[in-house]
């Protein structure tokens, strides 16, 4: 397992394009004249971070929770909540090769594919 | 895609039409940490529902007074809306939640062994908040609004319901004027129960759809902490 030390100094280039995209909740919500604060994926977040803390053990809650602070303010600091809790947790996963970066780009692209054939 | 292109019902929030790349993140790790034995589908949908805390106390008593009462089953089933006024809840006055656009055609959708109702509503976020409370996050995404009625099975899947193939699934879809709960088949092992018990089985999730009531199994309920089943080592 990576050691602490490393985790905020691993590039995650998936995640940099994705924070590069900058879709951020507060630009679509004003861009839809939506009002609501948190995005619909938020309570999602929550519920995996608890799932992780509490039915497994890849990732320890204090773990998770010291990796989301650091990973938060040293790397991915231009990103505002909770865009920056996600992509800290899935840097975290990443760094401590719980989740391997090639299978996470697939798995992201197969995801959108999936989505997006929903239509509109 | 930009401007004035949310469909609206009146009352209810202007929708996000767009999938964004952080929606999508969230989805592909939630996937991978199923696929790695983390935790499963239906842990994740139940900590969704303790995060976002609703009470849908008057939904779970009106099933569990179904259950218990046959002449009240009847009643929610033929009128909905003065079954709705024996819980407390009336739906010209839904005081607490809702707005006038709430005043509509209520229905109990009845499952049976062979029969599966999930709710949704494709256009926006149309939910029978009168008395279910506000709709979890989830069902107002565009995620869950196209694909549940396309591919049911699959999304029900991702909640951690699998249904035998000899189960059918029909997906109601509510509007500004139509609204929609589901009353869930009484489950084995509570015979006897009061409707006290049985209110406690009988979820938000049960309400919509997405799951099913089973004993032992509450919203409040302390949730039981096991080992991953493939749990992933370091090397």
């Amino acid at each position: 397992m990576t050691t602490d030390h490393d985790i905020a100094s691993v590039r995650v280039r998936t995640l940099e394009h994705i924070v590069e995209h900058d879709q951020i909740w507060e630009r679509v919500a004003a861009e839809y004249g939506v009002t609501h604060a948190v995005p619909p994926w938020k309570s999602s977040l929550d519920a995996m971070c608890d799932a992780l803390d509490e039915e497994g053990s890849a990732l320890p809650v204090l773990t998770r929770r010291d990796d989301e602070d650091r990973i938060t303010r040293e790397v991915y600091a231009s990103l505002p909540h909770p865009e920056n809790q996600l992509v800290a947790l899935a840097h975290s996963l990443v760094a401590r090769n719980v989740i391997d970066e090639t299978e996470l780009a697939a798995r992201l692209e197969a995801v959108r594919a999936r989505l997006d054939a929903g239509g509109s | 895609m930009t401007g004035n292109h949310t469909h609206q019902h009146a009352g209810t929030a202007p929708m996000v039409e767009e999938v964004t790349d952080f929606e999508v993140l969230e989805i592909a790790l939630r996937e991978l940490a199923i696929e790695k034995g983390l935790f499963t589908a239906e842990d994740h949908r139940r900590y969704t529902e303790h995060v976002e805390q609703l009470e849908p106390a008057a939904g779970s008593r009106f099933v569990a007074k179904a259950w218990l009462d046959p002449e009240f089953r009847r009643l929610a089933l033929d009128d909905a809306i003065a079954a709705s006024r024996e819980m407390g809840v009336d739906w010209l006055h839904p005081t607490g939640f809702g707005t006038p656009s709430d005043f509509t055609a209520f229905e109990v959708l009845e499952d049976t062994p062979t029969l599966h109702h999930v709710i949704v509503c494709t256009l926006c976020s149309c939910y029978p908040r009168p008395i279910l409370g506000m709709s979890p996050e989830w069902y107002r995404t565009p995620n869950y609004r196209r694909r549940i009625v396309r591919w049911p099975r699959q999304v029900l899947a991702e909640f951690g319901l699998y249904l035998p193939e000899d189960v059918e699934v029909r997906v109601e879809d509510s509007n500004s004027k139509h609204r929609f709960m589901v009353l869930p088949v009484r489950p084995d092992g509570t015979e006897g129960w009061s409707e006290e018990q049985l209110t406690e089985i009988v979820t938000r999730d049960c309400l919509i759809g997405v799951a099913l009531p089973k004993p032992g199994v509450t919203a409040n309920a302390v949730r039981p902490v096991h080992p991953a089943i493939r749990p992933v080592t370091s090397d």
